[in-house]
């Protein structure tokens, strides 16, 4: 008898529908993931930066493993063994909306938008997505299961996202119209991750001087109104000792790395600060992970037709207005490179980040359980195309394999590669966003 | 052998039992009073008083004891309540001494009713034994949100009252903000509309068009609102600041249409918003344009904001606490700060993060920019901020020693703003002295009296510019300055939500209950007209608070009314508004002779009454204790109404007489019923009705006063006459009033107290804004008292 080594041989080979393919794989005898004790970790981590790519110096020329790394994928030289390009995968989604938004709001829901009243550039006018994105449709497949349940299930990072709800600023999508918002201020991620422990902190720093005041309160009152003061005071004590034993009890796990992070003091959210803020989050993202806070995230730097001005580079016009520039423009044509080769940095910053920190409970590092997809809206900026879209995934959370460079010569819809993101995170599914570009099924050849 | 006497005790009370009182009197701390005590007669009726001296001593004491305090083993319980001389001299008449009731009658049993009374048995011989004191007490719940909303305030100001009513409207052509595009400027009552593929007005396109909407949104009562806008169009909704946004929408899209946001809000304060409502041209089908802007107020449905809740001008920013509080003790009648535990303790901690959170995003930067021409030292900057901030909450100046602990050396320990902002404000917002209001006996009398004066009126603390410019000169120690002060301060939006509560209080109807009622019987009594008819008996109170009389006999004899289409449509032609073109709540058309003020309010009646029939009893029990002030007995044990279908010939006056009849439910019940029976004209909804069934209704009662004097009644007409009246319902007023207001019974401010204020509410032709200001002089002036080396409650009383 034929001996299948992974489920998705398993489901090509014997034909297996998705939905039967749920029901066989949680019977124990044909549960993979069961059979070797604890199910190992998986994550997956969707990062966003927008405008699109220069392809010449993005796309490797030589397919196959011995693929070679241009320009903009240079930061990732030490990731080589480890990362997947994937060319061909095409935005195929039609219907309302102009390119940037389709882009985007099409992006990780591959299904089209709602009629509705933002207008771009071009084409008609469109509101929210129709469908859930495949970060959230993971999450919530997560969290349904007590095994993969965690905290907050999934986490939206975002660096410098206006303060404008509108189609080109959301990615994620809990549902039919809607868009999740990205927090994309340190400190309030800060806040929503730490902020209890950090309360519990200070208050616990604060408390003796509280007690200290008390006493020099109660020379204010008469006997008799003592005693409303001493229970009070006595109240005070006892949450004291308990703060103790509660922090106590922290920073022994913080030793096996739950320690709150640090962050830098003051930092504005400002265009100059776009650097040290994505460092900020992406610190936060690994420690978040540490801590098992989530196994889901995204990571949207600034927005579709986004336009930070990356002074640090010494470019001084905002992205998206160079992306519209002509390939002719010389300087414009280098300056994008740059841009793109400073949004590789910052994913190989978080690819270096998750590969030197040790998986919390197990074997390995956090990379060794986690893919980075990094992904863009549009393939080219100033064509507007959504074929080629940029997909770089580096890590082993999806159990791909990895070390390669895929060409889907003449383009597949990229549907078919949201079903392979659901499947390899265990949840194989018929079709993804909308059913017609979902036909031929997964991508088949991700998997080793 | 001796017989014991039972007469019914003092309302014995639990600490979650809801019942007034009408005074209380704190037994633990006084005993060596009570041994210094000698009886004496108040009213000089020296011989009847020493006569009956005598026989209690002689025949009453070896089970009573000496003062009715109970002997063990005997007749433990003590002897105190609210019978009259004469109630009291029928029980021993009829039954004491216990087995030889001969042995003390007629005369003798007068004279031993009176000495008891006047000795210890009245409420008000034993208030002269264990004379109560100011309880030093914490901050309520209420008192907290109130006072953080204030300490916000100060630094972004408060409301005037205002006349005006709806929300201020700017109609454009084409889809944004264009002075020249203005085509209409106006104030809306209120945003209900549907301009479907219209223009929404002359000159405007009706494809492409922005309507701005901006106001202030002043709320019923404190508790949690959901605020709804349906639009079909793309909108944006700030509110509590014009740049807080509330809900974004943006982006229309598909057919989502609803938008709900849930917020606890603060009452006494406004709430300024605004909505940018936007129709934007496109190449793609346009939908019609529709938007409503509903809430769901605490305990209603959902409603169109009607327009006496919206004012066309937006006031300054507000915070209001969102963070669970939990409730307060109860078991006097009022709120009161007396419980500390980690349940309370916990919810200060999130109290102190929230306000540390919105004084850091919107606080902080507000004072920077208005230092922009101090020299740039930020960190000074901040603890200059903060000195403030806190000086408010403590109420009081921050001296040095205080501002080095409270603010630079938290300050000094962390580099980042915020978090040195919420260091302090976790230290200073858990301290003593914010949590505390009367820590203040070092303090002038300008503050001190400041202090009072907003807890008194605002259930907060002074944070008004011109308030605490008074302190600061020192112009609130003489007695006209303390009155000019609370004069001034009743006018404001936080006097007027506090004095609503009180009315509240004073009706029962401060925790509604849900209102439901048979629908075979009453088909159309349904939790939306409960809510208008509830926001209908508001509306009257405040229309006799606010009136140039302020006459508090008018709350029972106001023959005009509020209503709406849909109370009209249930209650008949006596409820037809006066204009039957214009939305919400109105006055009704005409008065009417079956209407007396909020006594036979359909609201009241209704919450008065069972789910298909009256319930006399309640009506009276609600007389006896609230409107009459008076104390009862809880029943022997729980009963279930008589069904009506067991008795079908039976008016409901009848099978309560009934159920009542036995002798022990008849000490307290001749009494309830008896008040309780003036009301039954009033159905089970509160209509008026002249037969039950076949039977004419018989609407006579009777009632015993205080002074000992039968009253009896001819239906809702004699009651309402006789409660405005009476020397009884008057005083039970103002002790509710009182006690809502100060959170401490009249009695802590001296025994005559209740009676001055009743007998001066009487001599001012019962003016309700009087009485509160007298209330608020009472409750907050200080007297110069040097502070001892250990203060006694004598300073912290200020009372001479």
């Amino acid at each position: 008898m034929k001996r299948f080594t992974s489920r998705r041989e398993f489901l090509v080979n014997t034909g297996v529908s998705a939905a039967a393919a749920n029901f066989l794989f949680s019977l124990p005898s044909l549960g993979w993931a069961a059979s070797s004790g604890t199910p190992k970790k998986k994550r997956m981590v969707f990062i966003f930066s927008p405008n699109g790519v220069i392809p010449d110096h993005f796309w490797p020329s030589q397919t196959g493993k011995d693929f070679d790394l241009k320009r903009i994928l240079q930061p990732l030289a030490d990731f080589k063994s480890r990362m997947l390009t994937l060319h061909g995968v095409c935005n195929r989604i039609k219907g309302d909306g102009d390119g940037h938004m389709r882009g985007i709001g099409c992006l990780l829901t591959g299904i089209e938008l709602f009629p509705g009243d933002v207008q771009g550039g071009s084409d008609t006018p469109a509101g929210w997505s129709k469908g859930i994105s495949i970060d959230q449709h993971i999450k919530n497949h997560f969290q349904s299961n007590p095994d993969t349940q965690t905290r907050f299930g999934s986490l939206e990072f975002g660096v410098m996202v206006p303060e404008r709800a509108d189609t080109w600023t959301r990615m994620s999508y809990a549902g039919p119209n809607q868009p999740v918002a990205p927090i994309d201020n340190p400190y309030l991620m800060f806040d929503k991750l730490y902020g209890q422990t950090k309360n519990r902190e200070l208050l616990a720093s604060v408390l003796d001087e509280l007690t200290a005041d008390f006493q020099k309160v109660q020379q204010l009152v008469s006997n008799e109104d003592r005693r409303l003061l001493n229970d009070h005071l006595d109240m005070v004590r006892e949450l004291e000792v308990e703060l103790k034993t509660e922090l106590a009890q922290a920073t022994k796990v913080d030793k096996v790395g739950h320690a709150v992070p640090h962050l830098p003091a003051n930092v504005e959210e400002v265009n100059n600060n776009i650097p040290q803020i994505c460092k900020m989050q992406m610190d936060m993202l690994v420690s978040s992970f540490v801590a098992d806070f989530a196994r889901v995230a995204t990571f949207q730097i600034t927005n579709s037709v986004g336009e930070p001005k990356m002074r640090w580079l010494d470019i001084e016009e905002g992205h998206h207005h160079l992306s519209h520039e002509p390939d002719s423009n010389e300087e414009a044509y280098e300056k994008l490179i740059k841009i793109n080769t400073w949004y590789c940095e910052q994913v190989a910053y978080l690819a270096k980040k998750l590969a030197e920190t040790p998986e919390p409970d197990g074997q390995g590092s956090l990379l060794d359980n986690t893919t980075l997809v990094w992904t863009n809206e549009l393939g080219k900026g100033n064509s507007h195309t959504r074929n080629n879209i940029p997909f770089v995934l580096v890590g082993e959370g999806c159990g791909f394999s990895m070390g390669r460079a895929v060409d889907y010569k003449g383009g597949v819809a990229h549907n078919r590669l949201l079903m392979s993101f659901s499947e390899s995170m265990g949840i194989p599914v018929k079709s993804f966003g909308n059913p017609d570009y979902c036909g031929d099924g997964p991508l088949g050849d991700l998997i080793v | 052998m001796r017989r014991k006497l039972r007469l019914p005790p003092r309302l014995p009370i639990g600490p979650r039992l809801r019942l007034p009182l009408g005074v209380w009197i704190p037994l633990a701390f006084f005993g060596w009073l009570a041994t210094s005590q000698t009886a004496r007669s108040v009213d000089g009726e020296g011989a009847l008083f020493e006569k009956g001296k005598a026989i209690y001593a002689s025949q009453c004491a070896s089970c009573h004891g000496e003062r009715g305090e109970g002997v063990s083993g005997a007749y433990p319980n003590a002897l105190t309540g609210d019978s009259t001389i004469s109630e009291i001299a029928k029980v021993v008449d009829e039954t004491m001494p216990e087995g030889e009731p001969e042995k003390c009658k007629g005369e003798d049993a007068q004279a031993v009713a009176a000495y008891m009374h006047s000795a210890f048995y009245s409420l008000e011989a034993q208030a002269k034994i264990n004379p109560p004191r100011i309880a030093f007490a914490r901050l309520t719940a209420n008192q907290l949100r109130n006072s953080l909303s204030d300490l916000y305030g100060r630094f972004s100001g408060f409301s005037e009252v205002k006349a005006e009513r709806g929300v201020r409207a700017q109609y454009f052509e084409g889809d944004r903000y264009k002075k020249e595009n203005e085509k209409i400027a106006r104030v809306d009552p209120v945003i209900e509309f549907d301009f479907g593929k219209e223009s929404p007005g002359e000159g405007i396109s009706a494809d492409s068009f922005y309507i701005y909407w901006e106001g202030s949104l002043l709320p019923e009562r404190t508790g949690r609102y959901e605020i709804v806008v349906n639009s079909s169009c793309s909108f944006k909704m700030s509110f509590g600041k014009l740049d807080r946004i509330f809900i974004d929408n943006h982006v229309q899209s598909g057919d989502k249409t609803e938008f709900r946001q849930s917020i606890y809000l603060t009452a006494g304060r406004l709430y300024p918003f605004k909505i940018d409502f936007i129709q934007r041209k496109r190449k793609t089908e346009l939908p019609p344009a529709r938007i409503r802007l509903s809430w769901v107020p605490p305990g209603g449905v959902e409603q169109t904001i009607p327009e006496n809740h919206l004012i066309p001008s937006a006031g300054p920013a507000t915070f209001s606490l969102q963070a669970a509080l939990p409730p307060d003790d109860r078991s006097y009648g009022f709120e009161r700060g007396l419980a500390v535990n980690k349940q309370w303790d916990e919810s200060t901690t999130a109290s102190a993060v929230e306000f540390a959170q919105i004084a850091t995003s919107e606080l902080y930067p507000r004072y920077l920019r208005s230092q922009k021409d101090k020299p740039n030292d930020q960190r000074q900057i901040l603890k200059g901020f903060l000195e403030q901030l806190l000086s408010v909450a403590f109420r009081g100046g921050l001296d040095p020693e205080l501002a080095k602990l409270y603010v630079h050396e938290q300050v000094d320990q962390t580099e980042d703003d915020a978090e040195a902002i919420r260091r302090v404000l976790l230290l200073g917002l858990k301290s003593p002295r914010f949590l505390y209001p009367l820590v203040d006996a070092d303090k002038t009398i300008s503050r001190r009296t400041a202090n009072r004066l907003a807890l008194t009126l605002f259930d907060s603390l002074p944070a008004d510019e011109w308030l605490l410019k008074k302190i600061e000169k020192n112009e609130l120690e003489s007695e006209s300055q303390v009155r000019e002060a609370a004069k001034r301060m009743l006018g404001d939006y936080r006097a007027r939500a506090k004095l609503l509560d009180g009315f509240h209080e004073w009706l029962n109807l401060s925790q509604p209950a849900e209102l439901t009622k048979n629908q075979e019987l009453y088909p159309g009594f349904d939790s939306q007209l409960a809510m208008e008819l509830r926001q209908s008996l508001r509306a009257m109170i405040e229309e006799v608070v606010w009136s140039d009389t302020s006459d508090y006999r008018e709350l029972f004899r106001s023959k005009s009314a509020y209503t709406t289409s849909k109370i009209a449509s249930f209650y008949g032609d006596e409820w037809s508004p006066a204009d039957p073109n214009k939305k919400g709540l109105q006055k009704t058309a005409a008065e009417s002779d079956r209407r007396y003020g909020v006594l036979t309010h359909p609201l009241l009646m209704s919450q008065l009454a069972y789910h298909d029939t009256t319930s006399p009893i309640h009506r009276g029990v609600f007389l006896i204790r609230f409107m009459l002030g008076r104390t009862l007995r809880p029943p022997n044990e729980a009963f279930s109404p008589l069904s009506p279908d067991l008795h079908p010939n039976l008016t409901t006056r009848e099978r309560v007489t009934l159920q009542t009849s036995p002798q022990n439910c008849q000490a307290c019940h001749s009494k309830i019923n008896a008040l309780g029976f003036a009301l039954e004209n009033y159905d089970a909804v509160g209509r008026y009705r002249a037969v039950e069934g076949e039977k004419t209704i018989d609407a006579t009662g009777s009632y015993r006063s205080r002074d000992d004097l039968p009253i009896t009644f001819e239906g809702a007409s004699d009651l309402a006459n006789y409660l405005a009246d009476s020397p009884d319902a008057q005083r039970a007023f103002v002790n509710k009033l009182f006690q809502h207001l100060a959170k401490q019974p009249p009695d802590a401010y001296g025994l005559d107290t209740l009676k001055n204020l009743t007998d001066q509410f009487r001599r001012n032709g019962y003016n309700i804004r009087d009485l509160i200001v007298e209330i608020a002089v009472i409750t907050s002036r200080v007297h110069a008292t040097p502070l001892p080396p250990n203060p006694t409650s004598v300073a912290l009383k200020g009372q001479p």
